[in-house]
């Protein structure tokens, strides 16, 4: 993958989940999107950003308000946004091996520190798509910290626009639904309700 | 264990002892402001009975009238500012290898421009070298004043450089170090040689800012320095040496013993406001070159929460004989103390960059015994310094 298209870089890492910090200069990936971190032998992970943070790098300094334009506090005190940071926690749902082989799991070993994370093309999010085990995770093993109903709400959104949105999403969403239907054991206020908010 | 019970006591002691203090020097404040203003009369005489009497304390040379306040100008904007801090990791005796190591950050800002600042810290690992042949002889004891000198040292030098490197052209510059320029601690490690060999060092980068005109300054918080009050202890006959009779009006009590430069000018100065100039008469001016002796004025800091406080801002000669720099530097220092609420932001800034923290003094004591061991060169820690690390139970 092309180095200059990293958004982040991983600073903490499990099989479960790892946290990146994203660079500055690369927009911040939007909660619910798909990344992936390659490996230097050609295997991949991949996961679904499940919280995204703002913050001070520096435990022992905290934010405060200033009461100054951004204009104003870009001339008077830049220091403050050298010091901001956003970070992404990212759940690992699937892995590639090296021979090529999606397998719809956690992978065996966590991501290396300082892996470069990449957005997941489209291709990837399709191949993602189906069967849909990893909707399963999410519902069965959710993160506590994230309201479950709301990531299932952005993963069903992504595998919607990797499909082509409205030219050709509505298929794939159908059948995500279907799945998801029924890792809802038939609970269908829930699913109408998450079903609602992904269009 | 600290039993805060047993305590209650001497707080009440100390309570009532504070309350003392705070009354008395309420009138040692009114007595300094008469003989002050005495003095601010006949500023030229007074100079003239300090220059002959030579008295043994340090006594604040005039420049002019010293109950002379002047109001903050605008500051000029954009402007660069440059500034520097440093920490160390002092040697330790119970540590085989004996070194030291020196952290020192560099911070410019390019003011009133959306440029990107400079935000950076420079380690050195120092051991047994040959710093010089002077130096080397006291390096072998590695004092803590020594380490000090060293750092203060190095802050100096990595001022200029990162003057020369954040200028541009046209735009005013100010450079910003942190305490003071007068290396009065130098004195006092029982080797001559090497202390000159340390100021030698600290005016050629000195005079460096000055060939290369980028006004330099330092800033004190909280001065406990007292040439002011020793000055007006002269007039009024309370030092050894007295001065000219003048006309003092008032009662001739309380004496001034005790009295701070920060209390005399707490009554004097209004918010922002700078003091008169004075020159520094310490014994070490006299190895400074030329231009490069240092003088001071105080001012008060305000503070969005609480009084503010006096800080005491150093500069060399040079920029106190040019009224246009002297403003800038007040101007600068005192909007900085106001974004920084109360201590200059460029220095916090460095101080914060400079700081080693807790876990990353581990971290570096950690990676230089792996990096030994690896070496077969296996670091002898004393049983003391371990009995230290784990308290036993």
């Amino acid at each position: 993958m092309d180095e200059s298209e990293a958004i982040g870089e991983v600073i903490e890492s499990s099989t479960r989940q790892f946290v990146a910090e994203v660079y500055e200069d690369a927009s911040a990936p939007a909660f619910g999107t798909w990344v992936q971190v390659p490996d230097a032998e050609g295997a991949d992970v991949y996961g679904l950003i499940s919280h995204v943070e703002t913050g001070s790098y520096d435990s022992n300094r905290q934010a405060v308000a200033l009461g100054l334009s951004a204009d104003e506090r870009a001339e008077e005190m830049p220091m403050v946004q050298e010091l901001i940071r956003t970070t992404v926690r990212v759940q690992l749902l699937a892995c590639r091996d090296r021979e090529g082989r999606l397998r719809q799991t956690l992978p065996p070993h966590p991501p290396d520190l300082h892996d470069f994370v990449y957005p997941c093309p489209d291709e990837a999010i399709q191949d993602l798509g189906t069967p849909a085990d990893v909707l399963r995770t999410l519902v069965n093993h959710p993160d506590p910290a994230v309201p479950a109903d709301d990531l299932l709400v952005a993963a069903l959104r992504s595998v919607y626009d990797a499909h082509g949105g409205e030219a050709g999403g509505r298929e794939a969403l159908v059948s995500a639904g279907r799945a998801l239907s029924r890792l809802l054991d038939d609970d269908h206020e829930r699913l109408q309700s998450i079903l609602r908010r992904v269009l | 264990m600290l039993n805060l019970h047993r305590l209650r006591d001497q707080l009440d002691t100390f309570e009532s002892h504070e309350a003392d203090t705070r009354k008395r020097r309420a009138r040692q404040q009114e007595r300094a402001e008469t003989v002050l203003a005495a003095c601010d009369r006949r500023w030229e005489a007074v100079q003239a009975a300090v220059e002959e009497a030579e008295p043994r304390r340090l006594v604040a040379a005039l420049r002019e009238p010293p109950a002379e306040t002047h109001g903050a100008p605008e500051r000029p904007s954009p402007i660069t500012v440059v500034a520097t801090d440093g920490s160390q990791i002092y040697p330790d005796r119970h540590v085989e290898p004996l070194f030291f190591l020196l952290n020192v950050s560099r911070v410019a800002v390019q003011y009133g421009t959306q440029e990107a600042p400079l935000l950076d810290a420079e380690p050195r690992l120092h051991f047994e070298e040959a710093l010089s042949d002077h130096v080397d002889e006291v390096l072998r004891s590695l004092t803590t004043e020594l380490v000090s000198a060293l750092r203060d040292e190095m802050e100096l030098e990595l001022l200029l450089r990162t003057a020369r490197e954040a200028q541009v052209e046209g735009r005013p510059l100010l450079a910003l170090a942190d305490g003071t320029l007068i290396r009065w601690m130098i004195r006092g490690m029982n080797n001559e040689a090497a202390e000159d060999a340390l100021i030698a060092r600290y005016t050629d980068y000195l005079q460096a800012f000055r060939a290369e005109a980028y006004p330099l300054g330092s800033y004190v918080s909280m001065p406990a320095t007292t040439e002011v009050v020793n000055l007006l202890r002269f007039v009024a006959g309370e030092l050894e040496t007295s001065g000219p009779a003048l006309d003092i009006e008032g009662p001739a009590a309380p004496v001034l013993d005790g009295l701070l430069d920060r209390h005399v000018f707490d009554t004097l100065l209004d918010d922002g406001e700078r003091s008169a100039t004075f020159g520094s008469t310490s014994h070490i001016q006299d190895a400074y070159p030329s231009g490069t002796e240092i003088c001071y004025f105080y001012l008060r800091v305000p503070s969005a929460v609480g009084e503010g406080e006096i800080g005491r801002v150093e500069v060399p000669r040079w920029v106190a004989d040019d009224p246009a720099l002297l403003d800038r530097m007040h101007a600068t220092v005192l909007r900085e103390c106001e974004k920084g609420d109360g201590y200059p932001l460029v220095l916090s800034e460095a101080h914060e960059r400079a700081v080693i923290r807790g876990p990353e003094r581990e971290g570096f004591f950690r990676l230089m015994e792996r990096r030994l061991r690896r070496a077969g060169l296996s670091p002898s820690n004393s049983r003391k310094r371990r009995s230290k690390q784990r308290p036993r139970v």
